[in-house]
C-alpha cells in the first residue's frame, strides 16, 4: 500500500516538474495571448527558421502542427476544435473543401507578393482565379530509376515500363489516381478520363504490366531506391528528389505521353480566427527570399519565379524538377472526378492489384 | 535458468536478438554523421544536439511523457476500482457482460475510437489539446488496466477477506491492508502497460490533438512523407534509454521490497 502511494506521489511530482519545463521552453517563443497563428502543414514541409523570422517580423506567435494525409487534415478542419488559420492541402482536396464550404476566399489586396508566382500556376481548374488557394509547392509524377541497373531504357515513354527486361523490378505507388492515370497516359488518354471504354482499355493494359510489378507500396520505396535494392519506381518528383539527394546514381524521368502535375496550396480554412495574420503569413511565404529558402530546405519545386532567381542555378535549370514549358503542356492536374468515378477508379485499381501474383 | 537445455537457450537468444536488433540498429545510426541510414560515416553527437536545440521537439517530447504518466496514473486508479467492482458482481451473466464490454474497447480499431472522440469532444465543446488527449488516453488505457488487475483479484483466496473480517477489520481496512497489497503486482503491470500504450499511440491521438499540443508519435508520423531524419533516431534513442532506466529502477525497488518482506517472514 505504501509503495502505491509513494509511486503516485512520485508520478505527480515528475509530471509537475515536466509541466514547468515545457512551460519554460515554450515561453521562449513569447506567447502573445490572442495574436497567434495556427498553421497546419505536412511534416517536414517548411524551413523552421522562416517561422521564427515571421514571428519576429510581425509579432504574431506561430503555433505549428503537422498532418500526414489530406483526408486526415480535412477531418480535423471539418470537426473544428482547433482554430487552424492556414492549411496546405493538395489540389483535389481543395475542390472537396470548396464543396463543403470549408474555405474562406482570399483578399488579393493583402497579397502583393502574389506577383512573384509564375502565372502558369495560377487560375487552374481546381480553383478558378485562385479564389481560395495559393500554390505552395508543385511537382510531377514520373519514374525514378537507376541507370546502371536498367539496360538502355531512359523512360521517355511509359512504354519502357513494359520492357521484358524489367521482370519483377517495377515498384508502384499505392494510389488509384496515380496508377490508373499512368495507364491512361500510356495510351494517350487524359488522366481525368470519364470514358468507361478508355478506363477499361487502360486497366487491361495495366494488367499486362503485372509480370513486371514487384510491389505496390508507399513511402517505403525511398530507402529501397537509395540502397539500390529497387530498380524502377513510379513516384512523385518530390519523393524522387529525396532519393536522388541520397543516391546520386538515380535519375528521374517524366514520360513524354504526359503525366500528372500536382500542387500543394495554402488556404485559409473556415475555422480561422486570425484572417489578417493568415494573409500576412501567405504574403510572407510568397516573398522571393522566403520562397527560395523554403525550396532549398524542403527540396520540392517552387512556383515562385522571383525565388528561383535567388536559388542555385543548377537546381532551377534541372528539367527533372522544373520541366520546360513544352513538357509542361503534356502535364495535367487532377480534376475532381465525383464520387461515382472515384469509386470506379478505385475498383479498377483493385482489379489491377488482384492481377498481380 | 540452469534447467534450460542448450537448444532452448539458443532459441531464447535468437528471440531476443530479433526483438532488440531493430532498436539497436536505429540507435547506432543516431550517431552517424552521414545524415541517413545507408552507411555509417563517422561518430557524431550532432543529432542529439539538434534534439536539444529544437525547443518545439523538446516540448512535444515532454508533453508526450506528461500525458503518458498522468493518463497511466488516472487509468490505473479507475481500472483498479473497476476490476474490484467487476469481481464483486455476484450475477455471473452480468459479470460476463461487463467483461465483454471491457474487451470490446480493447479490440475496437484505434481509428474508430479516435474519430468518435473527436466528434464527442467537439460536440461537448471541449477544446482540443492537452485535456482531450489526456481524456482519450485514459479512456483507451482503462480496459487494459482492468484486464491486468483482474487475474490477481480472481486468484486471491476469499478466505483472506473472511479472516480479516473475523479479526474485526473494517471495509476500509480490508481494501487498504488486504486487497490492494495483494493485487499490487497487477496494478503496477497495468500502469506500465498503460504507459506504453499512451507513449506509442498514434491513431487515437492524431484526432484529438490540436491548438498546438502534439505528441511524439503524431509528429514522427507526419515527418514520414519527407523522409525521417536522424534527429528522430536520436530522440527515439533517448526515449529508449529513459525507458530502460525506469524498468531497472522498478526492478530494484520491487526486489528490495520482496527481500524486505522475506526478511520479515
Amino acid at each position: 500500500m505504501k509503495s502505491l502511494i509513494q509511486a503516485t506521489i512520485a508520478i505527480l511530482v515528475v509530471s509537475a516538474l515536466l509541466f514547468y519545463a515545457a512551460d519554460a521552453l515554450s515561453a521562449g517563443g513569447g506567447k502573445g495571448g490572442k495574436n497567434t497563428l495556427t498553421i497546419f502543414n505536412w511534416g517536414e514541409y517548411i524551413d523552421p527558421d522562416l517561422l521564427k523570422e515571421f514571428e519576429e517580423e510581425t509579432g504574431i506567435h506561430v503555433v505549428y502542427e503537422t498532418f500526414d494525409s489530406n483526408e486526415a487534415m480535412m477531418t480535423k478542419i471539418q470537426q473544428g476544435g482547433t482554430a487552424y488559420d492556414i492549411a496546405v492541402p493538395s489540389e483535389y482536396m481543395i475542390e472537396k473543401m470548396k464543396e463543403e464550404n470549408l474555405l474562406i476566399p482570399l483578399d488579393k489586396t493583402k497579397l502583393p507578393n502574389l506577383k512573384n508566382i509564375d502565372p502558369y500556376f495560377l487560375d487552374l481548374p481546381f480553383d478558378d482565379n485562385n479564389q481560395y488557394s495559393i500554390p505552395y509547392f508543385w511537382g510531377t509524377v514520373g519514374i525514378v530509376y537507376n541507370p546502371s541497373l536498367v539496360s538502355d531504357l531512359d523512360f521517355t515513354s511509359w512504354e519502357d515500363l513494359w520492357d521484358p527486361s524489367l521482370k519483377r523490378k517495377v515498384f508502384l505507388v499505392d494510389g488509384a489516381r496515380e496508377v490508373i492515370g499512368m495507364g491512361l497516359n500510356s495510351l494517350g488518354y487524359s488522366l481525368n478520363s470519364l470514358d468507361d471504354h478508355e478506363l477499361r482499355q487502360a486497366t487491361d493494359k495495366l494488367i499486362t504490366l503485372a509480370p513486371n510489378v514487384k510491389a505496390i507500396i508507399g513511402d517505403e520505396i525511398t530507402p529501397l531506391m537509395i540502397n539500390n535494392e529497387a530498380t524502377v519506381a513510379l513516384t512523385w518528383s518530390g519523393q524522387a528528389a529525396d532519393m536522388m539527394f541520397e543516391n546520386e546514381e538515380l535519375d528521374f524521368a517524366v514520360p513524354e505521353e504526359g503525366s500528372n502535375l500536382w500542387f500543394d496550396n495554402m488556404v485559409i480554412p473556415k475555422t480561422s480566427k486570425n484572417i489578417d495574420g493568415a494573409h500576412a503569413f501567405i504574403n510572407f511565404m510568397l516573398s522571393a527570399d522566403a520562397g527560395a529558402r523554403n525550396a532549398d530546405y524542403v527540396g520540392y519545386s517552387t512556383p515562385n519565379i522571383a525565388a528561383m532567381d535567388l536559388m542555385d542555378e543548377e537546381v532551377v535549370t534541372d528539367e527533372r524538377y522544373y520541366p520546360s514549358e513544352e513538357q509542361r503542356d503534356t502535364l495535367e492536374v487532377y480534376k475532381n472526378l465525383g464520387p461515382d468515378y472515384l469509386g470506379k477508379y478505385n475498383e479498377l485499381f483493385l482489379e489491377f492489384k488482384m492481377s498481380i501474383r | 535458468m540452469n534447467k534450460l537445455s542448450a537448444s532452448a537457450k539458443v532459441y531464447l537468444i535468437i528471440v531476443f536478438i530479433v526483438l532488440y536488433a531493430p532498436i539497436f540498429y536505429l540507435i547506432f545510426y543516431s550517431f552517424n554523421s552521414g545524415g541517413s541510414m545507408n552507411h555509417f560515416e563517422s561518430f557524431t553527437l550532432e543529432h542529439y544536439q539538434a534534439v536539444f536545440e529544437d525547443s518545439r521537439l523538446l516540448v512535444i517530447l515532454i508533453n508526450t511523457v506528461i500525458v503518458a504518466l498522468l493518463s497511466a496514473l488516472i487509468s490505473t486508479i479507475i481500472g483498479t476500482l473497476g476490476a474490484i467492482g467487476i469481481v464483486t458482481v455476484k450475477d455471473s451473466k452480468m459479470r460476463n457482460t461487463l467483461l465483454s464490454l471491457n474487451n470490446v474497447l480493447i479490440v475496437s480499431p484505434d481509428v474508430i475510437i479516435g474519430a468518435s472522440f473527436l466528434i464527442l469532444f467537439t460536440i461537448a465543446g471541449i477544446k482540443l489539446g492537452f485535456t482531450s488527449v489526456l481524456l482519450a488516453h485514459v479512456a483507451f488505457s482503462v480496459p487494459i488496466v482492468v484486464l491486468m488487475v483482474l487475474p490477481k483479484l480472481l486468484e486471491m483466496n476469499t478466505s483472506l477477506i473472511d479472516a480479516a473480517l473475523d479479526l474485526g477489520a473494517t471495509k476500509k481496512d480490508i481494501m487498504m491492508r488486504v486487497i490492494l497489497p495483494y493485487i499490487q503486482p497487477g496494478i503496477f503491470a497495468g500502469f506500465f502497460l498503460a504507459l506504453t500504450y499512451s507513449l506509442d499511440d498514434f491513431a487515437v491521438t492524431f484526432f484529438v490533438t490540436g491548438n498546438g499540443f502534439s505528441t511524439l508519435s503524431v509528429e514522427i508520423y507526419s515527418m514520414a512523407r519527407a523522409g525521417i531524419s536522424l534527429t528522430v533516431n536520436a530522440i527515439s534513442g533517448l526515449v529508449f534509454f529513459v525507458t530502460v532506466l525506469v524498468v531497472i529502477g522498478y526492478y530494484f525497488v520491487t526486489s528490495r521490497a520482496t527481500k524486505r518482506t522475506e526478511g520479515q517472514q
